[in-house]
């Protein structure tokens, strides 16, 4: 902004904050605004009445550089697998444009596991969900886009987790915002950087923001437990020639979240014969063709497709055989 | 009658002569009997000697927040007293008057009415009707009945950056 566009904003604020006194910045005033004061005088002299006006003294605002940085995650985020997306807010609490470099730290004191840091984004169409191929990755070096004064930006940091980590595990994960221009202790002066050649001056937050996004690692595991029941031609349960063993598999998902893929398998023993038609999942019965249900079975073995598994859900599928 | 009436005449040429003058040069003329000079400072809390002390300054370096001291000092520089000396000012839109002080009447709605400012109300539009806070100042008054020659003296206000 120019000096003369600055001195008619200043007009125009005193006009409006006749009719508004709350409409002051919450920032305060605007970088490069020039505060301006004249007085004037009238009195009775031997010559009648007379007007005098005082000189008018001039201050530039300076350019204030202050930045905040809140998480906006409501709790810690769970992580399984690639593509875990933090969510933070960086706002510009100074009273110029100014742009940040933000640096993510995973290692912060107390993890128990540190994430790998993929990328920095922004919410580039503003809806607060990280869309990939919308929001803009942040290249190394790079800095957010200039935000005005009061201005918010959503920041999503995109991470993985590293091989062996267990259920439950926690981790944070560190952003840290800081003022392109530069930081400091507060009061630092920076000649001349501010907006419009305004010196800059670091403000109470030394110009630099940081705040932890929170992980919970949430992994799923699979038990599998086999057991066999023998039914003989003859009422008992020998294994003998002509018996019939039912098998039962049973696959519980323990920990926390979802497993994907669950798939169940198993091969006829030798000297067996699989009984056609026998194949269920959760008592449900599955044809042996390989077709739209979730099952398959043949001379060689079954196949069970259960798909996602849900922590803590059992999943058990029968089949028989009969002893050649 | 009609010689008095020239003269009548030409004393209206002369005086507006002047009021011509006057106007086109206000700064320059020599016939005020008052001048005012305007001064600016910002005030900064420093530690001297393991003491924080307040201390004035030429503003460098201002921004939200720092507290300015505006002043403007009057003299009567003529050789006859002047009376009702009123000095108004009104306060930059970038700040807020930092306190009240009995030596001036303040001004919440654009110097229409002075008054102090514990009698000043202002109607808010989320609000109501509330009493003024010194933030709401947009003109500050000060009014002196005499200033005899050769007197002079500074009048002051303090303001907050907005």
């Amino acid at each position: 902004m120019t000096n003369a566009r600055t001195k008619l904003a200043l007009a125009t604020t005193t006009a409006i904050l006749f009719a508004m006194p709350h409409a002051a910045h919450a920032t305060g005033v605007t970088a490069g605004t020039l505060i301006e004061n004249t007085a004037s005088a009238t009195y009775e002299s031997g010559a009648g009445p007379q007007t005098v006006d005082s000189n008018t003294v001039t201050v530039t605002v300076d350019e204030l550089l202050d930045v905040a940085i809140a998480t906006q995650d409501a709790g810690a985020v769970p992580i399984s697998g690639s593509g875990t997306v933090l969510t933070f807010e960086v706002t510009n609490t100074g009273n110029g444009p100014e742009a940040f470099d933000l640096t993510a730290d995973p290692a912060v004191t107390g993890n128990d596991f540190d994430a790998t840091i993929d990328a920095i984004a922004i919410d580039t169409n503003g809806n607060g969900t990280y869309d990939p191929g919308v929001d803009t990755i942040l290249g190394a070096g790079d800095s957010t886009p200039v935000l005005d004064p009061d201005e918010a930006l959503t920041v999503f940091v995109i991470v993985s987790p590293p091989a062996g980590i267990t259920d439950g595990d926690t981790s944070q994960v560190n952003l840290l915002a800081e003022a392109t221009t530069g930081t400091g202790t507060p009061g630092t002066v920076f000649t001349g950087a501010g907006e419009s050649g305004v010196d800059a001056v670091v403000g109470s937050s030394s110009a630099d923001a940081d705040t932890n996004g929170s992980l919970l690692a949430s992994l799923a595991t699979v038990a599998l437990v086999k057991s066999a029941v023998i039914a003989d031609p003859f009422g008992g349960s020998e294994a003998v020639p002509g018996a019939v063993v039912t098998y039962t598999l049973v696959a519980t998902v323990q920990g926390s979240g979802t497993v994907s893929n669950l798939r169940i398998t198993d091969v006829i023993p030798t000297g067996t014969t699989y009984s056609a038609g026998t194949l269920t999942l959760d008592a449900a019965g599955l044809s042996d063709a390989d077709d739209a249900d979730a099952g398959k079975a043949s001379a060689a073995g079954i196949d069970v497709l259960v798909g996602t598994g849900t922590a803590g859900a059992d999943y058990t599928v029968t089949f028989d055989v009969t002893i050649d | 009658m009609n010689k008095v009436a020239n003269i009548f005449k030409g004393l209206f040429s002369v005086g507006s002569l002047c009021a011509a003058i006057l106007i086109a040069a206000p700064a320059a003329h020599a016939q005020e009997a008052v001048a005012l000079d305007g001064k600016v400072k910002v005030e900064r809390v420093e530690t001297v000697d393991g003491k924080e002390q307040t201390v004035f300054k030429e503003p460098t370096s201002v921004v939200p927040g720092d507290k300015l001291v505006f002043s403007t000092a009057y003299r009567n520089t003529s050789t006859q007293p002047v009376d009702n000396f009123v000095v108004t000012n009104p306060l930059p839109g970038a700040v807020m008057l930092a306190e009240t002080d009995d030596s001036f009447e303040v001004s919440v709605d654009g110097g229409a009415t002075f008054g102090a400012l514990a009698d000043l109300t202002i109607t808010d539009a989320e609000a109501g009707q509330r009493a003024a806070k010194p933030a709401d100042v947009t003109h500050i008054r000060w009014t002196l009945a005499r200033i005899a020659p050769g007197e002079e003296g500074v009048l002051e206000y303090h303001a907050i950056v907005r």
